[in-house]
Parts: C-alpha cells; sequence; structure tokens
C-alpha cells in the first residue's frame, strides 16, 4: 500500500484533470471525477485525504457538494473558480471549504495550498507556540512577541490573531471570523472585523500599508500567511 | 365603419338655422350691385334733363351707354342688363317725344331703342367675361403664391416638427386650425404632436375618423359624407407612390363646406405636405443607414483591434509549445526557460484581457452588481499593492494616509480592481526607477484616493479621452494594453455615484483621482 497521500481531483475539463493529474502524481496519489455525484462517490470509496473541487460542475452546484461532504468528513476541500464566481466562492469557504484558487493559477500556487491544507490535517493538535516572520505567538501564556519586542494587545485583537493563528495559511472568510471571534450574532457586523484586523496591523506589521502577515483576501476575508 | 354614416339630428337642426340667417345676409350683398346701377340710371337721368336743351335726345342715349358699360364693368353681368332695360324706358319715358309717356312718336327710335339695349347686353356679356376673368386670374396667381410660399417652406423644414409647424400657420389663415397630422406606423396610424403643442386633443372619434379615411383613401368627417357632422375634416396625405398619413383640420367657418376651389387648393396643400414627409422620413431613413455603417465601421475596427490583441499572446504561447515538443531535449537549459518565461507571460496578458473584455461586457450590459459595505481604505491600497508587489522591485512607493481615516462605503473588490489598473498604468507609463505615490483624503463629503506618478503624462487634450474604451495615447507604442482599463476604472466608478479624473502633474507625471461618496 503506498502511503502517499490520496488527492481527488473533481473538474469536468479534461484537459484541466490531465494537467493537475501530471503536477500532482509526483507526490501525491491522484483520483479523477468528473460530476458531483462522482466525487462524492469516490471521496468515500478511494478514502481521499484532499479534494480539489471546480465550482462549474454540470450537475451539482459546488456548494452543495461541499455540504454534503461536510456532513461525514473534514478532509480538506480546496475549491477551484473563475472570477465571475465570487459568491459561490464565498458560500463554499462558509460552508466549510479549506481554501480557494481562481483559475487560471499557477502550478507553485496550488501546490503551495495543498500543501498547507495537508499539513493543517496532520497536526490538527496545534503546538502551543505559533511563529511565522518575527511573529511569535504562545497560546499558553496569551503572549505575542515580533522580533522579540512584546506587543500589547486588547483581548479582542488577541483573539482575532488566535483564530487567524489556529487556522494559520488557511483564508477565513469574514463570516467565520467574525462568528469565532465575536459570535454567532456578529456575523454581518464586517466593519467592527475591519477597524480590528486594521489596528491589529498596525501593531504587529512592520508597514501597515503592505501587510506581510495578514493578508487580505479581497471580497473573502484574511489569512494569516505562514512561511 | 358604418358607424360614421350616422349624423346626429340636434346637430343638423342647428346647422340649418345659421344657414338661413346668412343667407338673409349674403342676398342683401347679391342685390347691392343692381341698386348701385339703378342709382347711377337716375343720376343719368337728372344729368340728361340739365344738359337736354343743348343736346339732342339721341345724343343722350351715348350717356345711357356708358351707365351699361359701367355696370358691366364694375357691378356685373346682371345688373349690366338691368341697367340696359331700365336704361331703354327711361329714355324713352323722360326724353323720347312724347315725353312722360313710355308711347313713342317716331318709329326711328325704336332702332335706337333696340341698338342701345343689343349693345348693352353684349357689352355687358363681354365686360363681364372679361371681369370673371381677370377674378379667376387673380385667384389663381394667390392660389399660385400660396402654394409656392408653402412648398418653399416645406423645403426649408428640417424635420417632422418643421413641416407641421409650416403646414399649420398655412392652413390657419384659409383654411381652418387644429391641424392634426396623422402618421403611418406599419397597419395604424399615430398623431404627431411637438412636444410644445399639447393643446390639441385627439379624442376617439378624431382617431378613428383618421383611420377610416386611411384605410377607405377618402377624405371623411366635415364637409364629407362620412361622420359630416365632426368638427375636422380629414384628407389622405398622399405622394404619387404611398400615403403617408391622414392630415386633418377644423374648418373656420363651421357653417359651410369648403368649395370645389378650396378642395382643389386643399389637396395640392396635402400633396405638398406628404411629399415633404416622404423626403424627410427618407433622409431620416439615410441617416440611420449611414449611422449604422459608422457604428458597424467601428465594430469592425474594435474586432481587429481585439483579435490581434488575443491572437498575439496565443502565437508566442504556441510558438513556444511548439517548440518544446519538437527540440525541447536539444535545447539549452537557459533557453528553454527563456522560452517558458515568455509564454507565461503571454499567458498571463491574455487572461488579463479576457478579464478586461469580461469587466467591460459586464459593466455594458449593467451586470456589475456593486456590493457595497464599509471598508478599510489602508486595506484597499495596501491590497491592491499586493497585486502588483513583484513590480515593484526598484520602485519607491509613498502611501500616505491619514491615521483617522474612517471606513468608506465601497465594493472592496471592485475599488481593489480599479486600484490595481491606475498603479498598473503608472507602472506602464513612467520609468522604471520613477517613484509612485499613493495618496487618501476626505474633502468635504467625499474620500479621495490619488495615484500619482513621475511618466509621461497625459497630453491636455486627451486628458478626458483616456477614460474612452478602447483608447489610448497615441505617443506610447511601445507599451501593450488593450485601452479598456481606464473605461473599466470610470464604469465601476460611475456604478459607485463616485468620479474618477485625470490631471497632469506639476514637475511632469500623471495624477488620477478617484472620489466616492462619504453618505
Amino acid at each position: 500500500m503506498d502511503n502517499k497521500p490520496r488527492i481527488l481531483i473533481v473538474d469536468d475539463e479534461r484537459p484541466i484533470r490531465r494537467f493537475l493529474n501530471t503536477l500532482l502524481s509526483t507526490d501525491y496519489l491522484v483520483f479523477e471525477a468528473s460530476s458531483g455525484e462522482e466525487a462524492l462517490h469516490v471521496v468515500a470509496a478511494e478514502r481521499a485525504d484532499l479534494v480539489i473541487l471546480d465550482l462549474g460542475l454540470p450537475d451539482m452546484d459546488g456548494v452543495e457538494v461541499t455540504h454534503r461532504l461536510r456532513e461525514w468528513t473534514q478532509i480538506p476541500i480546496i475549491v477551484v473558480s473563475v472570477r465571475e464566481q465570487e459568491a459561490e466562492k464565498i458560500a463554499a469557504l462558509d460552508a466549510g471549504a479549506d481554501d480557494y484558487l481562481t483559475k487560471p493559477f499557477g502550478a507553485g500556487e496550488l501546490l503551495a495550498r495543498v500543501r498547507v491544507s495537508l499539513r493543517r490535517m496532520t497536526k490538527e493538535a496545534s503546538e502551543p507556540v505559533f511563529k511565522t516572520g518575527g511573529l511569535v505567538v504562545d497560546l499558553t501564556t496569551r503572549i505575542v512577541t515580533m522580533d522579540g519586542n512584546p506587543i500589547a494587545l486588547t483581548p479582542t485583537e488577541y483573539d482575532l490573531l488566535k483564530t487567524l493563528v489556529k487556522y494559520a495559511g488557511k483564508v477565513l472568510t469574514h463570516r467565520q471570523l467574525l462568528r469565532f471571534v465575536w459570535g454567532n450574532a456578529y456575523e454581518s457586523e464586517t466593519h467592527t472585523l475591519q477597524v480590528n484586523i486594521s489596528n491589529l496591523r498596525r501593531k504587529i506589521e512592520p508597514d501597515p500599508t503592505r501587510p506581510t502577515y495578514i493578508v487580505t483576501e479581497p471580497g473573502v476575508g484574511y489569512r494569516l500567511k505562514i512561511n | 365603419m358604418d358607424d360614421y354614416s350616422r349624423p346626429d339630428p340636434d346637430q343638423l337642426l342647428t346647422r340649418i338655422e345659421t344657414d338661413q340667417y346668412d343667407d338673409r345676409r349674403s342676398r342683401l350683398k347679391v342685390y347691392l350691385p343692381y341698386l348701385w346701377g339703378i342709382l347711377l340710371l337716375a343720376l343719368t337721368t337728372v344729368v340728361g334733363f340739365l344738359i337736354e336743351l343743348d343736346i339732342s335726345p339721341t345724343n343722350l342715349v351715348m350717356i345711357y351707354l356708358l351707365d351699361v358699360v359701367i355696370a358691366a364693368i364694375y357691378l356685373g353681368r346682371g345688373p349690366a342688363i338691368l341697367v340696359s332695360i331700365i336704361g331703354v324706358l327711361a329714355f324713352d319715358y323722360f326724353f323720347v317725344p312724347p315725353t312722360m309717356t313710355l308711347s313713342i312718336a317716331d318709329t326711328e327710335y325704336v332702332i335706337t331703342f333696340i341698338g342701345l339695349f343689343l349693345v348693352g347686353m353684349v357689352i355687358s356679356a363681354l365686360a363681364a367675361r372679361a371681369r370673371e376673368q381677370a377674378e379667376s386670374a387673380q385667384r389663381r396667381a394667390a392660389d399660385t403664391i400660396a402654394l409656392y410660399s408653402l412648398s418653399r417652406d416645406l423645403a426649408a423644414a428640417e424635420g417632422l416638427a418643421d413641416i407641421i409647424k409650416s403646414v399649420r400657420t398655412h392652413l390657419e389663415t384659409d383654411f381652418g386650425d387644429d391641424v392634426v397630422v396623422y402618421l403611418r406606423e406599419g397597419d395604424s396610424l399615430y398623431p404627431y404632436f411637438e412636444a410644445a403643442s399639447s393643446e390639441i386633443h385627439v379624442g376617439e372619434i378624431e382617431m378613428r375618423l383618421a383611420l377610416w379615411c386611411y384605410e377607405h383613401s377618402e377624405p371623411a368627417g366635415f364637409g364629407t359624407n362620412t361622420e359630416p357632422t365632426a368638427r375636422s375634416h380629414f384628407m389622405l396625405l398622399k405622394t404619387s407612390t404611398t400615403t403617408m398619413g391622414v392630415l386633418s383640420l377644423k374648418p373656420l367657418d363651421p357653417s359651410r363646406p369648403f368649395t370645389t376651389d378650396q378642395r382643389r387648393m386643399l389637396e395640392a396643400f396635402t400633396n405638398q405636405t406628404a411629399q415633404a414627409i416622404e423626403r424627410v422620413q427618407l433622409t431620416e431613413q439615410t441617416r440611420q443607414i449611414k449611422l449604422l455603417q459608422a457604428a458597424e465601421a467601428l465594430q469592425n475596427a474594435l474586432l481587429n483591434s481585439i483579435s490581434h490583441d488575443l491572437r498575439t499572446p496565443l502565437v508566442s504561447i504556441t510558438g513556444v509549445l511548439t517548440t518544446l515538443e519538437q527540440q525541447g531535449e536539444s535545447l539549452e537549459a537557459s533557453s528553454r526557460h527563456s522560452l517558458v518565461v515568455t509564454a507565461r507571460e503571454e499567458a498571463d496578458r491574455l487572461n488579463r484581457l479576457v478579464g478586461n473584455l469580461l469587466d467591460m461586457a459586464r459593466l455594458e450590459a449593467g451586470a456589475l452588481k456593486v456590493r457595497r459595505e464599509p471598508s478599510d481604505v489602508q486595506d484597499v491600497i495596501g491590497t491592491s499593492i499586493g497585486q502588483v508587489d513583484e513590480r515593484l522591485t526598484g520602485r519607491r512607493l509613498r502611501v500616505e494616509v491619514p491615521e483617522d481615516f474612517p471606513l468608506v462605503n465601497m465594493d472592496f473588490v471592485l475599488i481593489v480592481h480599479v486600484l490595481y489598473n491606475l498603479l498598473d498604468n503608472a507602472l506602464k507609463y513612467s520609468p522604471s526607477d520613477s517613484p509612485l505615490e499613493i495618496q487618501a483624503e476626505i474633502l468635504d463629503d467625499e474620500a479621495y484616493i490619488r495615484v500619482l506618478d513621475r511618466g509621461i503624462g497625459i497630453p491636455e487634450g486627451d486628458l478626458e479621452n483616456v477614460f474612452d474604451k478602447f483608447y489610448r495615447v497615441q505617443r506610447s507604442k511601445n507599451v501593450t494594453g488593450t485601452g479598456l482599463g481606464l473605461a473599466i476604472c470610470k464604469g465601476i466608478m460611475e456604478a459607485h455615484d463616485g468620479r474618477i479624473w485625470a490631471a497632469n502633474r506639476e514637475g511632469g507625471g500623471t495624477i488620477i483621482t478617484i472620489s466616492l461618496p462619504l453618505s
């Protein structure tokens, strides 16, 4: 039995499946599906570790596929969309998809997303100290430092940073962040989120006008970048 | 359509009464020349008495003959005949011996009487005919002048409104007012109005009469057999080949139908009008065709330009791929790498172009949805910078956003797209080591974001054109682009009720400013 992670590619376009298959087959065991129904079947049958899901499937809405997968499995789902599918993309992310790629995308981008998603899966019980670049967040002592200098955060800012750290590398939608940090009742208070992100950036980013840690995913949400 | 031949009895009765009253007046007018004739004779007789002693009665006849001629010329045929009869009797009674009786002593006078009478008849006939001819010539001249003046006005008319205005002016002096022109539209008619003349009301009856007239090719309404009690007269507007529509007018004198002359004249008027309308419509059609042709030519030019822009990257990509396919093995690593980089860059370019074309199409179709949310301008600027990050190496970029800048309502993704386009332009049209600046500012109730470069600037005359679709500043031949970026930016800003404009910067370079309303 091969120990490589098992990836399912769901796309109705054969050339795209072929390109992805060639790209991924060196490091992963790749399966293909050309429709939503087939995808749901193959995930279960082949015990896939990750799904790359195209949102423009002929038989089923990508959001629907995400919902049905999330009913029984937490395996990472990366949705692939074109620019015209903004709303569907966000809905899929809200429904539990882990990340997204916008067509056309480069090989490097795809491989990076796949790696991040799989890593998150394997070390779910996160380590008590998170490090990226000069940023260190100690989740047990609640101490945050940047290049060794302690940074004073308000409780909300800390909660926000903690959530980003917990899902480091993964995009979090506005709605998800609001739900995790403020609670379900605050789902639409985007401006509260914006103000806090802005304050947090001012404290941890070397140049808040060109953020390198907390990056904005336009129209979708935010992501804590990891190197 | 039989409904139209049902006159309303009440209205008919009123009409007859007015007719009787008018007849009395016009009868008086008819008898007046006869009275004048008799007066003339009386005068002659008095003069005759005064000079009777000096001349013989035979010569007095000449004076009576003069009366006949005067009557024939000025009073008409009837009065002239009356004057010649009474003249003979008066001459006999007053001057032929035995005077004061109608009997005659000398039978020679019978010849004088007959001569006087016959000459009177002939002269009156001749004079009356001459008079009638003169009168009809005069009338014809007047008609010709009226027609000429109408056709001159119609020839000068530049549109339907002009035509109808001049027809109205010409008809209201002699024929009637409330002129309405119904124009054909497919199988139906519609009344034409200039915006200003809404006081003329076209009711259901008028509309139906106009249609009836149009469908039966026959006049209708007042003065015809079809609904004669209608207030307006309906006539066809006919050219030699087609019927353009119907013209209706309310006669000046509702008590009497048009005379034959008037009808003939009206017909000439409507013919002229119909021709003028046809001419204007043909001109309009020609103009439309020309416009279409121009639009088509522009579209072709655009298609050519787009297909060129779309194909160029494909040419490079195909070239690279086939090269790799056929001699990938034998190529040196460095040249293989450079080929792949080229293909990749061209693919990016193609992707941008397709994205721009889709954006433009969506903007033009009104399908662009603006999702406005309070947004952090700092973040908007930062995100757009992030999208051009790779190209910023070696450039100084200064961002100025005041600390307390409020959240501004906007569609985050779209405004990032605008700023991305502005930065992209700034990078393309300025030297690779020149600095860039982005400034944000609140003034009154608007938020302003400016992108400033030290590039080649925009010619003064082009400052507005640069936002037009497919417009590119002529002098930048070596810069690739579709000429869509700024047009898309403008479309997005307009969808936000915001603005975008370009200005040249002091000391060289361009400033593009966008503004968003705060409320």
